[in-house]
């Protein structure tokens, strides 16, 4: 990370590729609390395939693929068989902190030496291909949701899931998909910050960036290219803690920026969550 | 209501509850075989980690008492409709605040005991305000706001222990040792075993007793079940839903300050790997009923005792432990969900 402006990109872009993914997920009408867990998953996937194949496009792929596996896994539980979304998503925090410390502790003791990986280049910006395509990636959903029709289903299924119902689709695929994409999203997300930010993994290596980004869906209230303005103001602010650790002297104490982006994210969503823009059926499950 | 359907209202909380405890079960198992250990061997080794001896049942009892107060927490809010996912911010804050208040000087031994649990429960409780607040007030899901209020939790621990609290003479960024006459001495000798379990046992006895056998307890029920009929009975849901909130709150903060007087003696970082979310993971296995939260609280914590000696004998990593939790409440979670689909006439 060299200047100001690309530290906050880089770290404002797994924030952005993961809330993209929430956002889709969440319009459908379902929700995962537990997407730390996922993109942990991710995280850990991308580590493990890192070390070994010394490909950080191989790593990012797999992260993407842990994060699909899990996006469905969570789509069997939530969405199909209908437990309460927030709860199993409660578990999935366990689930995806526990088995990436899990594999993390298994690989460890396998391989030991360097536990450093190769990022993923840089091509502008100082953000790898990746990174660039998470700050696409809210105008694609933006056309995706005003100009098609399998976008239109799609929020339909947010918002009155019993006439997508009565047009014969079914809620529960349109969302289990919905799922696996934001599933895969978000373990590419997790696969981005332990590939460009962090460099290697280490248990919990997240940091809450998961629940971070489910308040930058809530901030953006639900609508896709204000997710860029939302991710960069709690990226930026992490940003920050990393450019003053890295400068040495801060008049503040560290744990100050860490406090910070919970905080900005706290605000935000107190000043725009009365403002609704949540999608109707959110949380309901299918009929 | 014939028999039938009154026996199938018993038998599927039964049914999920044993499908919980076999997807536990394979999920050691195959864990088990995934870390290259023999999962016969694994089982073993949890049993002796954790009951088949008195060391291995003083640690489980130990681990039982902070894990007990959370999952009561969970219980109170779960049962009241607020989803108190802040139980983990909520420990720290309790436990920030005995590491802070323990070492008054001035105040004999036992009142400065006395006053640092009193400020952890208070801590707790005030943790959970801004949530509350925001959740009666701005529409902010509580999920959300007790999420990120435990992060904020997490970077206060962070400060004091780095800062205002630090041991100026360790190496480590940890509290100075709270005095030994402010610590809880040990029930029996060898466990960490204070009298906050007895504690904690009384508590559910009398949680059982508030929520099924009082009008308050009714009248929080209700605000979980059917807060509208409790509004238009004349009561303030709201109100009833923050005091739960509050009360939740204070049970997590007084399972961290007594994990600090009774077991640490200070405050380190990060604090808590997770009891939080383990103590939702308990109320859900206990069907978010006091007493089943006290056997589900005290079979994680078996299990998370048990894990530790399993990672030291056979080298299968101990966060098994937050694993097999979170695939049992999946699974219990999707078969009630399931049962209830099938019960209900299509």
């Amino acid at each position: 990370m060299s200047g100001p402006i690309e530290a906050a990109l880089l770290l404002s872009a797994p924030l952005l590729l993961a809330a993209c993914g929430e956002l889709v997920l969440e319009r459908a009408g379902s929700l995962q609390v537990g997407l730390e867990g996922t993109m942990l998953l991710g995280a850990f996937a991308a580590f493990a395939v890192g070390l070994r194949t010394a490909s950080p496009e191989a790593a990012l792929l797999a992260g993407a693929a842990a994060g699909l596996g899990s996006g469905l896994l969570f789509a069997v539980f939530a969405v199909a068989l209908r437990a309460d979304p927030i709860l199993v998503g409660t578990a999935w925090t366990l689930l995806g902190a526990g088995g990436s410390a899990f594999g993390y502790r298994l690989l460890a003791g396998a391989t030991g030496g360097s536990t450093q990986l190769l990022p993923l280049p840089a091509v502008a910006f100082g953000l790898p291909l990746a990174g660039l395509g998470a700050f696409v990636l809210p105008v694609v959903l933006f056309a995706f949701f005003r100009f098609t029709r399998a976008g239109l289903v799609l929020s339909a299924c947010g918002e009155r899931p019993e006439a997508v119902r009565a047009l014969g689709l079914s809620v529960v695929a349109i969302r289990s998909t919905a799922s696996a994409f934001a599933g895969a999203v978000g373990g590419a997300a997790g696969a981005l910050l332990v590939l460009n930010v962090t460099r290697t993994f280490v248990e919990g290596v997240t940091a809450g960036r998961g629940f971070l980004a489910l308040a930058v869906v809530v901030f953006a209230r639900w609508k896709p290219l204000s997710l860029v303005p939302a991710a960069l103001l709690v990226g930026g602010a992490s940003a920050l803690q990393y450019q003053l650790q890295a400068a040495g002297r801060s008049p503040l104490p560290y744990a100050f920026f860490l406090a910070l982006p919970p905080l900005l994210a706290l605000a935000a969503v107190a000043l725009s969550s009365s403002r609704g823009g949540a999608p109707a059926a959110l949380g309901k499950p299918a009929p | 209501m014939s028999g039938a359907r009154r026996g199938s209202r018993l038998a599927i909380p039964a049914v999920a509850g044993l499908g919980a405890l076999a997807a536990a079960t394979a999920a050691i198992a195959l864990l088990a075989l995934a870390a290259g250990a023999e999962p016969g061997a694994a089982l073993l080794d949890l049993l002796r980690g954790s009951v088949l001896t008195r060391g291995a049942l003083g640690e489980t009892l130990a681990r039982a008492t902070p894990l007990l107060f959370c999952a009561l927490g969970a219980v109170v809010a779960l049962r009241a409709g607020f989803l108190n996912v802040g139980l983990e911010g909520q420990f720290l804050a309790g436990a920030a605040a005995a590491a802070a208040v323990g070492p008054v000087a001035g105040l004999p031994p036992l009142a400065a005991a006395f006053a640092a649990t009193i400020a952890a429960a208070a801590a707790g409780a005030l943790w959970v305000l801004p949530a509350s607040w925001l959740a009666e007030r701005r529409r902010v899901p509580e999920v959300l706001s007790t999420i990120l209020l435990n992060l904020l939790a997490g970077s206060l621990v962070t400060w004091l222990v780095r800062g205002p609290l630090r041991d100026p003479s360790g190496d480590y960024p940890q509290t100075t040792p709270l005095p030994d006459a402010v610590l809880l001495s040990p029930l029996v000798s060898g466990w960490r075993v204070t009298v906050a379990l007895p504690a904690a046992l009384v508590l559910v006895a009398t949680l059982t007793l508030l929520l099924y056998r009082t009008r308050a307890g009714l009248v929080l029920r209700a605000a979980g079940e059917s807060p509208r009929a409790l509004r238009a009975a004349g009561w303030p849901d709201a109100a009833v839903r923050v005091a739960a909130a509050a009360a939740s709150g204070a049970l997590a903060g007084l399972a961290g300050g007594l994990e600090v007087l009774g077991s640490t003696g200070r405050l380190y970082d990060p604090f808590s790997g997770g009891i939080g979310y383990l103590g939702i993971a308990a109320a859900l296995l206990g069907a978010t009923n006091p007493l089943g939260a006290a056997t589900a609280s005290l079979a994680l914590a078996a299990l998370g005792a048990g894990a530790g000696a399993l990672q030291r004998n056979s080298g299968v990593p101990a966060s098994l432990a937050q694993v097999v939790p979170a695939v049992a409440v999946l699974v219990l979670l999707s078969l009630l969900a399931f049962g209830r689909r099938a019960e209900r006439p299509a």
